[in-house]
């Protein structure tokens, strides 16, 4: 308690630390709430510039960015259909259709809400048990227990937002196999950068670095919702949705009180986990709302537990993920690890000596998220009834902003301009696969647990000298994959019986 | 049928790169190459499912049909096209000098057809990518490769950084 008090003061007892701390919430904010911009790109924009900075400030701006960043997202998610960062996708699936039934307002609540749960109770556990909690994770987790976990992660959120489970699960492996271009992680061996069909060949430098996943979600989601609604406009079917800023009432928080509870506990689960990060606690969230909940037949037409579920994994996931961090030196996503870089910039390297050496600085970052989230609620208000009027904007006068902003955003994390390319091949790609039910979701899932789970899996092959049974040894391990197996019979079988059928009668209706 | 052919293309690939790793036996090319196999799984997955609910009686679902007049469907291949013309314009002759066009000419094709509109949405975007790309972060965007064009990309970012 102490150390937090310490931390408070230094940073509100430090005029150009308020400053910074401030600047840091508007701006996450406010990048995530733009679309085609997110907190990644202030990210990578803000990063050059920390070198001038003093290390604390610097660590401190990029926590609340983080916070704040992750939060802002789920406001295009919401009125838009473009989320702000991949943790924020599934925020889409029931946040659009409840602005499109008019309740834009009512889901913006829900999310400034339940961010804020999440984030606070995430950063408390981060306060209390840093170093205990990451030295679980890391014991208990090893690469095959990570491999285990992306399974069943993968096997519950596949079909998330798919037509079907097929669809669903053509789209993960499609994200998948995006994710094996670049180079392997083994041997560094590049791997599809070159082409040969034929006589026709090619060769690509570019490809050998991977594609990055930001102009794919950029291109998946941004443009292609741009294009749609494009599509829309040109054949008189786009309908503008009405701004309400109604919040959500109390009644209708304690109706998903479980929820928000088993998400924060998902969120802690996967972010503290080094590498997996907020993007599966989001999708698992969410599948874990919609397998348990009353209402599950409602998920994807506009259920706020899908919002509430979604947005407090994510925001759970945040503080969580800033354990293997400082404890350990892990990053669990592409935020931490600029806060990584930023350490390494400055001469430190996080890790468990971080917390005897510099114990100012982290408790300093420590209270900056805590106060981070708890100020979400006052600003997130203040957002949700100014931000809701962006509706009122007709899209035909947004769409450009859109383009170009997103355009912006690709180009500026590498300064390439084949992240452009990559990003509106993606948006054209995203658009077809939309009006044929696969889901674009699913596809950035694959591609960002992709290299993730083919470098745990060669590490437990390694480790396990190839012996599958292996993982049967590890109790964790063993469990997360055979309840990934039985999620798999279960909805094959299911599907195979009867939902086929329905899926096709309802197609066959519209 | 498609993703069936994708999978089998990129299985096809995959001897490319097939070498040896020492210390990983399966290679760089063991876990592309399941992919591939369940990418034929999920497919084979979805045809026996269409197949299933077939017999079972339910109709297929008919394609749409949309019937777009020939202008919508111009306008339409237009829209998706002019991105891809704006990114090869932008790295020959900047992103400065292309961007107000580009703006421009999506409004047009979105049916926005007041100057007045045209004006103020083409100046608030430049002005906002202007302020805080240029300006603020310092963001090096595409300048192209023809002189005198880029000339006139280093004198807007002049203008945008004047006074700092």
């Amino acid at each position: 308690m102490d150390s937090f008090l310490t931390g408070t003061l230094a940073l509100f007892g430090d005029p150009l630390g308020v400053t910074i701390f401030f600047a840091g919430l508007l701006g996450g904010m406010l990048f995530g709430a733009i679309p085609g911009v997110n907190m990644l790109t202030l990210g990578a924009v803000l990063l050059p510039f920390t070198i001038s900075m003093e290390p604390v400030h610097a660590v401190m701006l990029f926590s609340v960015i983080y916070c704040s960043g992750v939060f802002g997202g789920a406001i295009t998610a919401i009125l838009f259909n473009i989320p702000g960062a991949p943790e924020n996708a599934p925020t889409c699936f029931d946040g659009y259709p409840m602005t499109i039934k008019g309740k834009a307002g009512k889901a913006i609540g829900a999310a400034v809400i339940c961010s804020a749960l999440g984030g606070v109770a995430s950063a408390i556990l981060m306060m209390v048990a840093t170093g205990a909690v990451a030295l679980w994770a890391v014991r208990a987790f090893g690469p095959q227990e990570i491999f285990a976990l992306l399974f069943f992660g993968l096997a519950v959120s596949a079909s998330i937002g798919a037509d079907s489970l097929w669809k669903g699960w053509l789209s993960v492996f499609a994200g998948l196999l995006i994710a094996t271009i670049g180079t392997d992680p083994v041997g560094g061996i590049p791997r599809f950068n070159e082409w040969t069909l034929g006589a026709v060949g090619f060769k690509s430098y570019y490809l050998s670095a991977g594609i990055h996943f930001i102009p794919m979600i950029l291109g998946f989601f941004a443009v292609a919702e741009v294009f749609t609604q494009a599509t829309n406009i040109a054949s008189g079917a786009r309908k503008r949705p009405p701004a309400a800023i109604e919040f959500p009432s109390m009644i209708e928080f304690w109706r998903v009180r479980f929820t928000v509870l088993r998400s924060m506990a998902i969120g802690f689960f996967a972010g503290v986990l080094p590498g997996i990060g907020a993007t599966l606690a989001a999708f698992l969230g969410y599948s874990q709302a919609r397998h348990w909940s009353r209402n599950r037949d409602n998920f994807g037409k506009g259920e706020i537990e899908g919002v509430v579920a979604s947005e407090t994994a994510n925001n759970a996931a945040t503080g969580a993920a800033m354990i293997p961090l400082l404890a350990l030196g892990l990053p669990g996503g592409a935020l931490t690890a600029m806060i990584m870089g930023i350490f390494q910039i400055h001469g430190m390297e996080p890790g468990p000596l971080i917390f005897a050496n510099s114990r100012d600085l982290v408790w300093v970052t420590f209270a900056a998220m805590f106060w981070a989230n708890l100020l979400i609620v006052m600003l997130g208000w203040l957002q949700t009834k100014t931000v809701v009027h962006i509706l009122r904007v007709p899209f035909r006068w947004l769409a450009p902003g859109i383009l170009i902003l997103a355009c912006v955003g690709s180009y500026a994390l590498r300064n390439l301009m084949i992240d452009v390319w990559v990003m509106f091949v993606a948006g054209l790609l995203g658009y077809l696969l939309r009006r044929t039910g696969y889901s674009p979701a699913g596809i950035v899932l694959g591609l960002i647990l992709g290299k993730l789970g083919e470098s745990a899996f060669s590490k437990s092959m390694q480790l396990m000298q190839y012996d599958y049974t292996g993982f049967l040894s590890r109790p964790i391990a063993a469990s997360l994959l055979l309840l990934g197996l039985v999620v798999i019979s279960t909805s094959v079988i299911g599907e195979l019986r009867g939902r086929g059928v329905a899926s096709l009668k309802r197609s066959g209706e519209e | 049928m498609l993703w069936v052919a994708l999978a089998l293309i990129a299985y096809a690939q995959t001897s490319v790169f097939d070498q040896t790793i020492r210390e990983y036996a399966y290679g760089p090319t063991g876990w592309p190459r399941a992919i591939c196999i369940g990418l034929i799984i999920g497919a084979s997955g979805q045809f026996l499912s269409r197949l299933l609910a077939m017999r079972q009686g339910a109709a297929m679902p008919e394609r749409r049909t949309d019937s777009a007049s020939a202008r919508q469907t111009v306008r339409q291949a237009a829209f998706f096209l002019l991105p891809f013309a704006y990114l090869y314009l932008t790295s020959r002759i900047g992103f400065y000098v292309a961007t107000p066009f580009f703006i421009v000419a999506l409004l047009l094709l979105l049916e926005v057809r007041s100057i007045l509109v045209l004006g103020m949405v083409t100046a608030c975007v430049y002005g906002i990518a202007l302020l805080v790309f240029t300006r603020l972060f310092y963001v090096a965007l595409p300048v192209g490769r023809i002189e005198a064009l880029y000339d006139i990309n280093t004198a807007i970012i002049m203008l945008a950084r004047s006074g700092l």
